[in-house]
């Protein structure tokens, strides 16, 4: 918690002949971050893979592009399978089966052509269905040219001018004209000019074949569907090998995926003609275990020892460590920046102050159970990974609105207790006065107690940008010394506190048009406690520094988003009860007393006017007080810039050795 | 007094709608550069999504000027 984990940098040699045991043992432990060696000299150079590498790549290629055409995808792990015995029978397992599937699939590809070049042929075939010919009776003249096509105009005067030796068939084919026509092959180009002219001319290709359009279209037909059926066939084939060997493809990718890891693990180590060097990090709690284990292995002939050189942070691996209920909350550092090894990590922080700012903003008990029931679907449809952490996020942020919905009286934005609002008496749905908690009258109603929460939020807003400049204070003095921390850091502090208890005392006065109460001890402190902090700050840091100080003010004034944003979203609700219930309550209390129709009209709008006020009560909040965090609480301590720690091995999902 | 709850509704409303046009200003060029970002890389969504909304800030100011107005001068 609020570090990361303890690292500690090992380097193992040995001589060649270990190097295959002492990877397979590392990458079993799965628990080393190597440093890739790059810096080649006179001695050492980075090391080859091993010699199975290309034939293993070479299989996990073609495997992968099997299981890209079958289309296969991750399934949900269950036994995972030993591995003992797929070595011995993988090569001609994944020659088979890729034979088996190119060739069907290029069968299939095939037959696609086949059966487009078909169904062409058909179209091409079903205009001459309107004419009275055979297929022979178009083709095979020397000296006849046969035109063909659609054809609204008569074109016989204007081609009687051309020639009288002519003939000339028509039809009709889906309502359009059409013609084929005979004429000497001398009067070509002619007749191509005139019923080019022809603006509603269409040309047909005459297929090349014999006998009657309809017969011809029949066995067309015929000849395609027997393809269809013949697509079908290899289809369910591919299927059934699918079924047959999605088992052993995903374990084999696997298998496959570990060994090529292993066979490559030397090109990141420093080799020289005999002997291997790997440098690499691993947490100081498993250092124990990976000595043991490695000795066990290579029967104690491999060397390790832990170095204990000055580094520069940035090279240290980091693996965040948090309790398991902060877990999802790395998620949100992850995403601004991997920590510094030095460096605070605020996970736990978060854990505590991004659901509280979610609550204070939603704080509606019906949008927050809404919300709560789709995180928690989303986290059990989503085991691992980033949107499972965004679940357990959104689900514990939208536990704790539900109690903040209790506090300030708000179901969907209809109120829950009795409550007297400006001087007006709001009925609430449970009929009764809330309870008195802690000297406090519940509920706190939000649009009631605008001042008194405004002042709340600036106050929240005080005390975190406080634990950021603590935070930053740690960091500074862990890095540079406690000096250069009170100048970077305590200024800033002293400046925030005495500030706000200088503003305190001189608001009121000033708004009710008193003197600036220079006697008050308060303004006094606080007024001295700023100008020292102001000199520290221009000590340290120059006189520029003086430009950041509205940037303080706006941090601060930064936090007025959580009242903000929900004044604006229990206003939405309002907004749309009020309409809805309008129109299907009468004045008087009547249901339904303007009309059915109306009375609809107003269930929409209560339906789509709640729906879209959620989707922003997930979306504002949520983003507004990851806002806060990464801009105004983050930016106080937060450098970042470490590397993530990613151990040499693999996490089995489906296979064990 | 009623002259005053209607030069009071105004503010707000100035103040409501020139933040927000400050802040759509401000959101316009970081809206277009996240698609861009988002466009070569889809991992930038959440990052893209934050970006965007740190201009609302001027919105929220507009509209706390406006909660003080119609809350607490008004009441």
């Amino acid at each position: 918690m609020l570090k990361p984990t303890k690292m500690t940098r090992v380097m193992i040699a040995g001589t060649k002949d270990l190097v295959v045991p002492t990877i397979s043992a590392l990458h079993n432990l799965n628990v080393l971050h190597i440093t890739d060696y790059s810096e080649e000299t006179e001695h050492f150079k980075i090391g080859r893979p091993l010699k199975t590498a290309s034939k293993l790549s070479e299989y996990l290629l073609s495997l992968r592009s099997i299981s890209n055409q079958l289309g296969i995808s991750e399934k949900e792990s269950g036994i995972k399978k030993s591995t003992k015995e797929l070595p011995s029978h993988i090569d001609e397992k994944i020659t088979a089966l890729q034979q088996d599937v190119s060739s069907r699939f290029d069968e299939l590809r095939g037959i696609e052509f086949k059966i487009k070049e078909k169904e062409d042929l058909a179209s091409s075939v079903k205009p001459f269905f309107g004419l009275p010919l055979s297929f022979e009776a178009y083709n095979g003249y020397e000296t006849v040219k046969v035109y063909a096509g659609y054809i609204d105009a008569n074109i016989e005067s204007n081609l009687s001018r051309i020639t009288k030796n002519y003939e000339l068939f028509t039809g009709e084919y889906e309502k359009r004209k059409i013609f084929a026509l005979f004429i000497p092959l001398v009067f070509a180009d002619e007749v191509q000019k005139l019923l080019q002219d022809e603006r509603s001319y269409v040309e047909l290709k005459i297929p090349q074949l014999k006998g009657n359009p309809p017969v011809i279209l029949d066995e067309l037909e015929k000849e395609i569907s027997a393809l269809h059926e013949k697509h079908a066939s290899i289809k369910s084939e591919l299927e059934n090998i699918k079924k047959e060997y999605s088992e052993f493809i995903i374990e084999a990718d696997e298998y496959l995926s570990i060994e090529t890891q292993k066979a490559e693990a030397p090109l990141r180590f420093a080799t020289s003609p005999n002997a291997f060097i790997i440098d690499g990090w691993v947490p100081s709690r498993n250092f124990d275990e990976i000595e043991t284990k490695l000795q066990e292995s290579t029967g104690g002939l491999v060397y390790l020892t832990k170095i204990d050189e000055e580094v520069k942070e940035e090279d240290i691996p980091i693996e965040l460590e948090n309790p398991t209920l902060a877990k999802p909350f790395e998620l949100l550092i992850d995403t601004f920046a991997t920590p510094k090894y030095g460096e605070i990590d605020p996970a736990s922080v978060l854990f505590i102050t991004f659901p509280l700012f979610y609550a204070i903003m939603l704080g509606d008990v019906g949008y927050a159970i809404i919300v709560a029931a789709m995180a928690y679907i989303i986290k059990n449809k989503f085991k691992t990974g980033g949107l499972n952490a965004l679940a357990l996020i959104l689900f514990l942020s939208s536990i704790l609105s539900i109690l903040f919905g209790f506090i300030y009286g708000e179901f969907f934005g209809f109120p829950i207790f009795n409550v007297v609002v400006h001087g007006e008496l709001e009925h609430g749905l449970l009929g009764i006065a809330g309870p008195a908690i802690a000297g406090i009258h519940l509920p706190v109603h939000r649009f009631g107690e605008v001042q008194s929460l405004l002042l709340l939020t600036l106050v929240i807003g005080i005390i975190h940008i406080l634990l950021g400049l603590v935070i930053g204070f740690r960091n500074h003095v862990i890095e540079h010394g406690l000096k250069h921390a009170i100048f970077a850091k305590g200024s800033w502090m002293m400046i925030l506190i005495g500030g706000v208890m200088a503003i305190a005392k001189l608001m009121p006065a000033v708004m009710s048009k008193l003197p600036v109460p220079t006697n008050d001890p308060v303004f006094a402190v606080g007024g001295g406690l700023a100008i020292i902090g102001l000199i520290l700050l221009i000590a340290g840091e120059g006189f520029i520094s003086i430009l950041e100080i509205p940037t303080l003010l706006s941090n601060v004034l930064s936090y007025s988003r959580i009242l903000a944003i929900g004044l604006s979203s229990a206003g939405i609700a309002l907004a749309v009860n009020t309409l809805s219930m309008n129109l299907f309550i009468k004045p008087g209390g009547v249901l339904m007393g303007k009309g059915v129709v109306l009375a609809l009209v107003g269930v929409v709008i209560l339906f789509i006017g709640h729906l879209i006020n959620l989707l922003l009560g997930i979306l504002g909040p949520g983003l507004h007080s990851l806002r806060l965090q990464y801009v105004e609480f983050f930016t106080k301590f937060y450098e970042g810039g470490g590397k993530k720690y990613v151990p040499f091995g693999y996490n089995r999902k489906y296979t064990e050795e | 007094m009623v002259a005053d709850a209607g030069m009071i509704a105004i503010g707000a409303g100035i103040a409501v709608g020139l933040a927000g046009i400050g802040a759509g200003m401000g959101e316009q060029a970081i809206g277009a550069a996240a698609v861009g970002a988002m466009a070569e890389d889809e991992k930038f969504f959440g990052k893209g999504l934050l970006m965007t909304v740190i201009p609302e800030s001027i919105a929220i100011f507009g509209l706390v000027v406006a909660l003080i107005l119609l809350f607490v001068f008004n009441a």
